[in-house]
């Protein structure tokens, strides 16, 4: 809880990671087979649902979900409980890999570090 | 066929408020024009509950309606009413509070001789209050502001035979005052810059200049008893205990946060707007905690504790999340309701005691009335599942998990355990304990008129959290995922503040003279903001206005510079030239001669 911030001051700032410039490496760098994200919900289905512009994000297809067994299962709030744990659990997804990210580009951030001081050395050994 | 449905029951709604008012001009009296008046109240709530169903089932965005309404010529006022998820939901809280309000104000005002003006003061304001929070337009949002200011005058001086009642009353209105300054700034930058008062036209996709978000701020603040404009509202509670619980918890002082919520698209992107409200609210949380963990009067503490959770609801807003912020004002307007209500029943049957050094023991004597404050109590402390929960730990949980001002955290969270400090405190000193108060009193709580607005609120304040998160998904995804003591943060210090208040009271059975240091005397003295600014600001005044009138005017103008000083510039001289004044006729005549000689002689020239 705030860990990244104290490192970023107290600690090494070179290979700590800014929250607000993420990411600053290739995203396929070290991960060939990585292939970019893909929303499943559409645009047209979000803006005919209305869904707020903070929520079209990778878990919108839940929400759409959720909202759908709202209108339907009103006035009865409790049939769609396992729609929004759903859609918790892929917001809680979301942040773990966003989370993973942050933690890929410190040890890249660490790894041009070490590449930087081989380099030094070896300059300065020869 | 919805809209339409929604449109009348709405219409029926304010309508059947109305009646009351005007029955009221007619030349006949009726039977119990109270009873009138609170059955028109709960009658309005049950139909609000249609327009409300309809709304939420339909999953509308919102309704708005533009008319103009023009009594002469040149003047028109837009009567455009605005029906979003904000004034749907709010409606029916609030008549259900007003309701429970009036039911109970029967009881505890049957003695006073105007008691039917009383009741319609109550329910004028509750139009006001419903008029603004359905403005669309902000010369119509002014109209209510102005009127539920206006009512909270006459409601606070009710007793006007009391000074303090008076001068609390006019204080309310010097501290909205100032903060209507900033509400008229940012309407007539609107007005010169946008041309538009429509709410919806005031939120450009551009970036809003500062000035007239901080005009709103300035608002806010001085409607709502943020840090700095706060004096108000504890002295308001010289007003009867139903228009403390009316006004000054659930409804009025809202208005202010509700402004900034209803205006939040205008500054959703200017940063120092949010930061100011952040950081002013986590200020005004503080400070109203710990002044409320050494107040006395059972209502002061109440205030307080309301001014708390109003810097809490602006702390929200500074994190963005107005739908958060307004689902506190929501289930704030239960708990607190209640907790009034509860201690108008305490200090009616202990025939107008209000210290809770003199109230103990009152579990035995008054049962379902300290239930109910318990309940209220825990619902305020954020205890799981009930009301408070709901929205107090999410704006905790999101406050944990933002990027943001450190220190507005750390004050937050130590204004969350404070809350549990002194709600506990006021538990133990009214609930339990030895009976410290006098023998002969008459304590009586069978009355349905006092015990069914308290337990219907109380109901409220456990399932309403539970209800309005089945029914309203939101806007704002929340944070689901952070670590276990960030997650359990509210809960903790709640806990460590329990057991703070827990150690504080048996300190206190051992101790025989309480202990004076400067936190308490802060804490005692409110912080010295009374004295400090009420007295500064206006001896200041004062002796400005007497330099202006005697040294200015008086000394400068009129003596140094004007008549008087030409005057004696006058003098000076002719002192001076006096003295040659010898009066000698024949020396004057021999000068003249002896002139005239030597001018012949010199002029002649042979």
């Amino acid at each position: 809880m705030g860990a990244h911030l104290a490192r970023r001051y107290l600690g090494d700032a070179e290979t700590e990671p800014d929250p607000l410039q993420l990411p600053t490496f290739p995203p396929r760098l070290g991960l060939p087979e990585r292939r970019a994200r893909v929303m499943v919900a559409t645009a047209e289905e979000l803006a005919r649902a209305q869904v707020p512009l903070d929520q079209r994000d990778f878990c919108a297809h839940h929400l759409l979900r959720l909202m759908r067994c709202h209108r339907d299962a009103f006035p009865v709030p409790w049939q769609c409980h396992d729609l929004r744990h759903a859609w918790d659990a892929c917001q809680h997804h979301d942040y773990v890999m966003r989370m993973k990210e942050f933690e890929r580009e410190r040890r890249l951030l660490q790894r041009q570090k070490r590449l930087r001081q081989r380099e030094v050395a070896a300059a300065t050994g020869e | 066929l919805d809209t339409t449905l929604l449109s009348s029951s709405l219409l029926l709604t304010l309508s059947t408020l109305l009646i009351p008012v005007f029955t009221q001009l007619l030349p006949k009296t009726l039977k119990s024009p109270t009873a009138t008046i609170t059955s028109a109240t709960k009658t309005a709530f049950l139909i609000s509950l249609i327009p409300t169903t309809l709304f939420i089932h339909s999953g509308t965005e919102h309704i708005i309606s533009c008319w103009e309404w023009k009594p002469i010529m040149n003047f028109k006022i837009p009567i455009s009413l605005k029906l979003d998820l904000y004034s749907v939901l709010f409606i029916p809280t609030a008549l259900f509070v007003t309701w429970s309000i009036l039911q109970f104000a029967s009881w505890y005002m049957a003695s006073d001789p105007h008691i039917t003006k009383f009741f319609l003061y109550l329910l004028m304001f509750l139009i006001a209050m419903l008029l603004l929070t359905i403005a669309n337009n902000m010369f119509l949002l002014f109209i209510g502001w102005e009127g539920v200011g206006i009512m909270s005058f006459l409601l606070i001086g009710w007793w006007h035979g009391r000074a303090e009642a008076n001068t609390a009353a006019l204080q309310a209105i010097m501290y909205n005052r100032i903060g209507d300054i900033g509400l008229m700034l940012s309407m007539a930058w609107l007005a010169s810059s946008l041309n538009t008062w429509e709410l919806q036209q005031t939120s450009p996709a551009t970036h809003l200049p500062t000035l007239p978000t901080l005009g709103l701020l300035l608002a806010a603040a001085g409607k709502s008893a943020q840090f700095g404009l706060h004096p108000w509202l504890p002295a308001a509670m010289e007003g009867p205990t139903p228009v403390s619980a009316l006004l000054h918890s659930s409804t009025m002082v809202v208005a202010g946060i509700f402004l900034l919520i209803r205006t939040h698209p205008m500054f959703a992107n200017n940063q120092l707007t949010l930061t100011i409200c952040l950081c002013l609210g986590a200020l005004s949380t503080l400070f109203a905690a710990t002044c409320a963990l050494t107040q006395n009067d059972i209502k002061k503490i109440i205030a307080f504790s309301t001014s708390s959770q109003l810097g809490l609801m602006m702390v929200t807003i500074g994190l963005s999340l107005p739908q958060l912020a307004f689902f506190h004002i929501l289930t704030h307007a239960f708990f607190k309701a209640m907790l009034f209500l509860c201690s108008g029943s305490i200090i009616h049957n202990l025939n107008g005691e209000q210290d809770i050094r003199k109230m103990g023991n009152l579990q035995k004597t008054l049962p379902t009335t300290t239930s109910c404050l318990t309940i209220g109590n825990l619902a305020l402390m954020g205890t799981p599942f009930l009301a408070g929960f709901y929205s107090k730990d999410l704006i905790i949980e999101s406050l944990n998990t933002s990027y943001l001002n450190t220190w507005a955290l750390l004050i937050t969270l130590l204004a969350t355990s404070f809350t549990a400090t002194y709600s506990l405190r006021m538990t133990l000193l009214t609930q339990t304990g030895f009976t410290r108060t006098p023998p002969t009193t008459p304590i009586n709580e069978n009355n349905p008129a006092v015990i069914n607005p308290i337990t219907r609120l109380a109901a409220g304040s456990i399932m309403i959290g539970l209800l309005i998160t089945s029914f309203i998904l939101p806007v704002k995804t929340p944070p689901m995922t952070m670590p276990t003591l960030t997650k359990l943060a509210a809960i903790t210090v709640t806990a460590l503040g329990l057991i703070l208040a827990l150690e504080l009271s048996n300190l206190t059975h051992a101790m025989t003279s309480p202990k004076r240091n400067h936190a308490s005397t802060f804490s005692i003295s409110l912080g010295y903001f009374n004295p400090l600014t009420h007295r500064l600001s206006s001896t200041s005044l004062l002796i400005s206005g007497q330099k202006i009138a005697t040294h200015l005017i008086d000394l400068s103008w009129y003596k140094k510079l004007g008549p008087e000083g030409l005057a004696h510039l006058q003098l000076s001289m002719a002192k001076t030239s006096t003295t040659l004044h010898t009066g000698l006729i024949k020396a004057y005549l021999g000068s003249f001669a002896l002139s005239i000689l030597v001018t012949t002689l010199l002029t002649q020239t042979p």
